[in-house]
């Protein structure tokens, strides 16, 4: 017996939609740093050569960050991070990338393994947490996360930043 | 809903408990087992009794290591793995607190790995099975609940912080609860181990991860803590009390190394680390302070919790609305109970922590692994004002 036919493009569908939401967390990243003070105030508080990858084990569906001269940029590859969340399986993976499992819940679950210092994980988790208040609206924040933050930004600068990229 | 549940130490409590280490020992395969404890239990014949009931043929003591300090840390891991191998030990047993059975994890996980470096292993779930090393721990406090945990906390001394190693591989094969362990534990230590067992209770009642299992668990032994720690801290040498107490804090431990601890424990971490109070007393300090802070999103709970704490007379005659906070004024009337005993200090500044360090104690709370599963968000701000209050 082999896999079926319909898990194989279930996976497939999950790892698409999974590293669009990835490429936006990433931009949402940068807009962030930008655009709130808490977020900055937590990258900055990261050092130089810091690095984190966040897979989902499928698909090569992964997003690998470090940071160069005070700004994140996104590798392909980072072999060796300091963080490296893994995510157990991509359809707990694709809840969390869709606004339907908060970080606190996966990580409370057993939903990722974790390479790295939870000491140092703690700052990234604050930052997940407050760019998906950015990117998602609220009535998927309220349930995903322990307290919606107050944004410092509207949406829709937040959204013509992490487009523009700029 | 989803979660995970695993207890997997075989439970040996009661008397003559000690006398049937060898036994499992053999079953597992161990020929020669290295002890790990610490001076003052060698000195106060602790060990000696350990010793005295491994007497037979089956399994050899192999060697005796006890210079572990009060915090576990990597340096003396590493002492101890080498130790070990040049030994050609085999198994390990740890007799005494959580820093001992937290530095056996430490050995035990960097053996099976084969890594000389335990800080190759810091995260969670990270390592796979490797080599089967037997390991047996016998609690000589009934706190910590070290013996049936995945957590083990290993000081980094370069970079002072606590490290959390999460892994289902760190559980010990045998605990052992034998009242002989415990009956000499003075009463001020009586009292803050035991509060701290009441926290893991409290805490894994009420952190995200709870369920059904760690549930059954974590209220047994709120029952348990409420009919004998004041006899335990009372009349230490109440065998029935003392073996109540080490069940107590045992499953306690069940229960939170399956749905974790929260706020309480971010928050007494860093005060232990910083401030260097015991962790048992930081734990009955801060936990009405806590729990009040929680209480908007755990008033159900805590409800239920006084059940279990209380009674049934009390449950029965508090109104549903006032029960949470009965239940929070339950933990502090224990409190002063320990305090008016055993002298269990009731506030951060009667415990030696100085206002200045609060910035510093709060940072490392909010960066503290246990933060996450708190159902409520606490930022900086809110540790600090946590802390304003407890002082
Ligand atoms: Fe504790």
């Amino acid at each position: 017996m082999k896999i079926s036919y319909k898990r194989k493009s279930i996976i497939k569908i999950k790892a698409i939609i999974s590293k669009i939401v990835l490429f936006f967390l990433y931009r949402g990243f940068k807009a962030g740093y930008k655009l709130d003070t808490r977020i900055k105030k937590e990258i900055d508080s990261w050092q130089n050569g810091f690095s984190a990858v966040i897979e989902t084990g499928e698909k090569n569906t992964k997003l690998c960050i470090t940071k160069e001269n005070g700004k994140l940029v996104r590798k392909k590859q980072i072999n060796n991070a300091d963080i490296v969340i893994t995510f157990k399986s991509i359809d707990v993976a694709f809840l969390m990338f869709t606004g339907r499992l908060g970080v606190a819940k996966a990580y409370a679950e057993h939903r990722f393994t974790l390479k790295g210092e939870i000491n140092q994980t703690m700052s990234l988790v604050r930052v997940i947490d407050l760019v998906e208040a950015y990117l998602f609206p609220k009535f998927i924040t309220k349930n995903i996360l322990k307290e919606v933050p107050k944004k410092e930004a509207n949406m829709l600068r937040t959204y013509i930043c992490v487009i523009t990229n700029i | 809903m989803y979660y995970e549940f695993q207890n997997s130490a075989k439970i040996l409590s009661g008397d003559f408990a000690l006398e049937n280490i060898p036994h499992e020992l053999k079953s597992l395969g161990a020929k020669k087992v290295l002890i790990l404890t610490d001076k003052t239990l060698e000195k106060i014949g602790t060990l000696q009794t350990v010793i005295d009931s491994m007497s037979g043929k089956d399994v050899q003591i192999g060697g005796i290591f006890t210079d572990i300090p009060t915090d576990s840390s990597i340096d003396v891991i590493n002492e101890v793995t080498k130790k070990y191998n040049q030994l050609n030990c085999d198994s390990l047993i740890a007799l005494g607190g959580g820093s001992v059975i937290d530095t056996a994890k430490g050995v035990r996980m960097t053996l099976s790995q084969q890594k000389e470096d335990i800080m190759d292993l810091a995260g969670c779930e990270l390592i796979n099975y490797g080599k089967h090393i037997p390991f047996v721990a016998i609690p000589t406090t009934s706190g910590t609940g070290s013996e049936a945990t995945l957590v083990a906390v290993i000081l980094n001394k370069v970079k002072n912080i606590k490290m959390e190693f999460i892994s289902y591989f760190l559980l010990p094969d045998v605990a052992v609860l034998d009242t002989r362990m415990t009956l000499t534990l003075p009463p001020k230590t009586t009292a803050s181990t035991g509060m701290d067992a009441l926290c893991h209770a409290i805490e894994s009642y009420t952190c995200l991860q709870k369920n059904p299992m760690s549930d059954a668990y974590a209220t047994a032994a709120i029952e348990l803590i409420r009919d004998n720690l004041e006899e335990a801290v009372k009349n230490g040498s109440n065998k029935n009390a003392r073996l109540a107490m080490a069940n107590a804090s045992l499953m306690a431990g069940v229960a939170f190394s399956n749905s974790m601890v929260g706020i309480i424990h971010a928050i007494g971490h860093a005060v232990g680390g910083i401030s260097r109070v015991p962790h048992g007393d930081a734990m009955a300090i801060l936990m009405p302070h806590c729990m009040r802070y929680n209480k908007d999103k755990l008033e159900e709970q805590y409800a239920k919790l006084l059940l279990y704490i209380a009674g049934d007379e009390v449950y029965a005659k508090t109104p549903k609305e006032k029960r949470a906070d009965t239940t929070i004024e339950y933990v502090e009337k224990l409190l002063n109970k320990m305090h008016e005993l055993t002298g269990l200090n009731t506030k951060l500044s009667e415990a030696g922590v100085k206002e200045e360090d609060f910035d510093k104690i709060a940072t490392g709370a909010i960066n503290d692994g246990a933060m996450i599963v708190n159902p409520k968000k606490a930022d900086y701000e809110d540790v600090i004002q946590i802390l304003k209050g407890a002082f």
